[in-house]
């Protein structure tokens, strides 16, 4: 585990590491990971068939019922998803003059409807996440450092994995992802932004990233990481098959707690 | 019978799809073509009517309103930027925003219409541009990954393929993104977003059939597959007379509900 606090080595370069010592990538874990979930589904569902399928997140998984985290209030949601977009801006070399309103601007051009929730805010609420956002996002862009186009970083990368017949769906957005898959040694790195402090939860979805990239590529990643824009801390782990083992029994923890609860 | 393979969209999958696709495609002829456009008019409108797989998936459903977004203008910009000369050096992110720039110029030179992709991107914030290029910049990337991983040779495909029923006032259209060579013939790829639902093989068979029609002489491709990179999945159509027929069918029920539901035909 890595922690980059007030280090002067940028974000980037940490995700990056030294290319010399990465290792082969492995292609043949994928399939028995799933095994593993379609094994561990049976036991959870039986021959049940669910009305709606059971959906898995990653914020399913960054939730414990015992703690409330920041990013859970209305508030932190919003802040989270501006952030996100300035995180997108960046990734591509987009200057960014106003955190806030830039990201707010990027925002309105998708379909999401939750937008809406800014545009009803009263002129302090709105002033008050403004700042929130603007503070968050110079954290951000000062750590992240440039990001080189050959890195080949893309941005909300979407993921679809279904199970158990399509009654357990696994659903998750990489905020941010460089390196590719298509060469001999593993180069992916997996990067999650939160704007709350990192904590237990953040390292399940940090698993769970790992998990579901495994999953839909049949590769699996270089690293894993996390960083939060309230602390400036990052924590990178590099991808192993027990972690991947770990995160599949905490994906059929988290069915089974919603199972449990229909 | 109709053919669907469906697999998981793993290291050298599409080549063994490619290398597995039948020897010899089925052809369309004149009647084939005859007899669409007489169906086709049978099923009588108002207006001009478009059809390609998302209505067949979607049984003719109204779609909302066109408007341009950052998800739409991707595989535009992302194709356009696979489509570029490469010179050693240059990023997935440098050719987009090379299209992008292209974009604006002609939009800047008046040689875009009012609501084109060139217009909507000239008349949008920076940070609006920003993110299209981030979503373009995935989508150009994740085709790279495929292609890389291809033997086979292959080329983008030009454009969308299209084609007018004579008489009808129909335009079909099929979503093409790759273009495979086998022995002379071809294999076509397309790409999608999401995961495939229930209705992802008839889609798959409209675009074929599309395809096909578009083609100068009525040849179909050897093979046609879908990507569902998000899903990690794939799924395959064989070019035969029974896919293209079902295919076809399929775009005939949809021009059909279509006008049962009463709904504005999109030109």
């Amino acid at each position: 585990m890595t922690t980059l606090l007030d280090s002067p080595m940028n974000v980037v370069d940490a995700l990056r590491g030294d290319r010399a010592t990465r290792p082969s990538v492995d292609r043949s874990s994928a399939a028995g990971l799933r095994a593993s979930l379609e094994d561990g589904l049976f036991e959870v569902l039986g021959t049940a068939r669910p009305t709606s399928p059971i959906v898995v997140r990653s914020a399913s998984l960054r939730l414990s019922p015992r703690t409330a985290e920041l990013t859970s209030s209305a508030h932190g949601r919003l802040r989270g998803v501006l952030v996100n977009h300035v995180l997108r801006l960046w990734s591509v070399g987009t200057t960014i003059e106003n955190a806030f309103d830039d990201a707010l601007s990027a925002w309105r051009a998708t379909d999401d409807e939750s937008i809406r929730l800014v545009d009803t805010m009263d002129i302090d609420e709105r002033a008050r996440l403004a700042t929130d956002v603007a503070a968050h996002g110079v954290t951000l862009t000062r750590s992240l450092g440039p990001m080189p186009g050959r890195w080949m970083p893309r941005s909300s990368v979407r993921a679809n994995q279904s199970l158990a017949g399509g009654h357990v769906l696994l659903r998750d957005v990489v905020d941010l992802m460089i390196g590719t898959d298509d060469r001999d040694v593993a180069s992916i790195v997996l990067f999650d932004l939160t704007t709350a402090p990192l904590g237990e939860g953040v390292e399940r979805a940090m698993r769970y990233h790992a998990l579901v990239q495994t999953l839909r590529t049949s590769a699996v990643p270089l690293r894993t990481s996390a960083f939060s824009t309230a602390t400036g801390e990052l924590w990178v782990r590099d991808v192993d098959h027990e972690m991947l083992r770990r995160s599949v029994g905490e994906v059929l923890a988290c069915v089974a707690d919603q199972w449990g609860r229909r | 019978m109709t053919t669907l393979a469906h697999r998981r969209l793993a290291s050298g999958q599409i080549d063994r799809l490619v290398a597995e696709a039948p020897d010899r495609p089925a052809r369309l002829t004149d009647d084939h073509r005859r007899s669409l456009s007489a169906r086709f008019r049978a099923v009588a409108t108002p207006g001009h009517r478009r059809l390609d797989a998302w209505n067949v998936e979607q049984a003719g459903r109204a779609a909302n309103g066109f408007h341009w977004s950052p998800a739409i203008a991707r595989r535009a910009l992302g194709n356009g930027a696979l489509r570029r000369p490469s010179s050693p050096g240059t990023s997935i992110t440098d050719a987009v925003r090379d299209e992008v720039a292209e974009q604006l110029l002609r939009a800047a030179a008046g040689y875009a219409r009012n609501g084109s992709m060139a217009s909507w991107l000239a008349s949008s914030p920076d940070p609006v541009v920003g993110l299209v290029t981030a979503e373009a910049v995935n989508w150009a990337t994740q085709l790279s990954e495929i292609t890389a991983d291809l033997r086979s040779t292959w080329t983008m495909a030009p454009s969308d393929a299209y084609y007018d029923v004579a008489t009808a006032r129909v335009t079909l259209r099929a979503r093409r993104d790759l273009v495979i060579a086998r022995d002379g013939e071809r294999v076509i790829v397309r790409v999608r977003s999401g995961a495939p639902g229930k209705s992802a093989g008839p889609g798959l068979r409209a675009d074929l059939t599309t395809e096909t029609l578009a083609h100068p002489a009525g040849i179909a491709p050897v093979r046609f597959i879908g990507l569902w990179p998000e899903a990690g999945v794939c799924l395959a159509v064989d070019g035969s007379m029974d896919d293209l027929r079902a295919g076809a069918r399929d775009l005939v029920r949809t021009a059909v509900a279509q006008r049962r539901r009463g709904l504005p035909i999109a030109a």
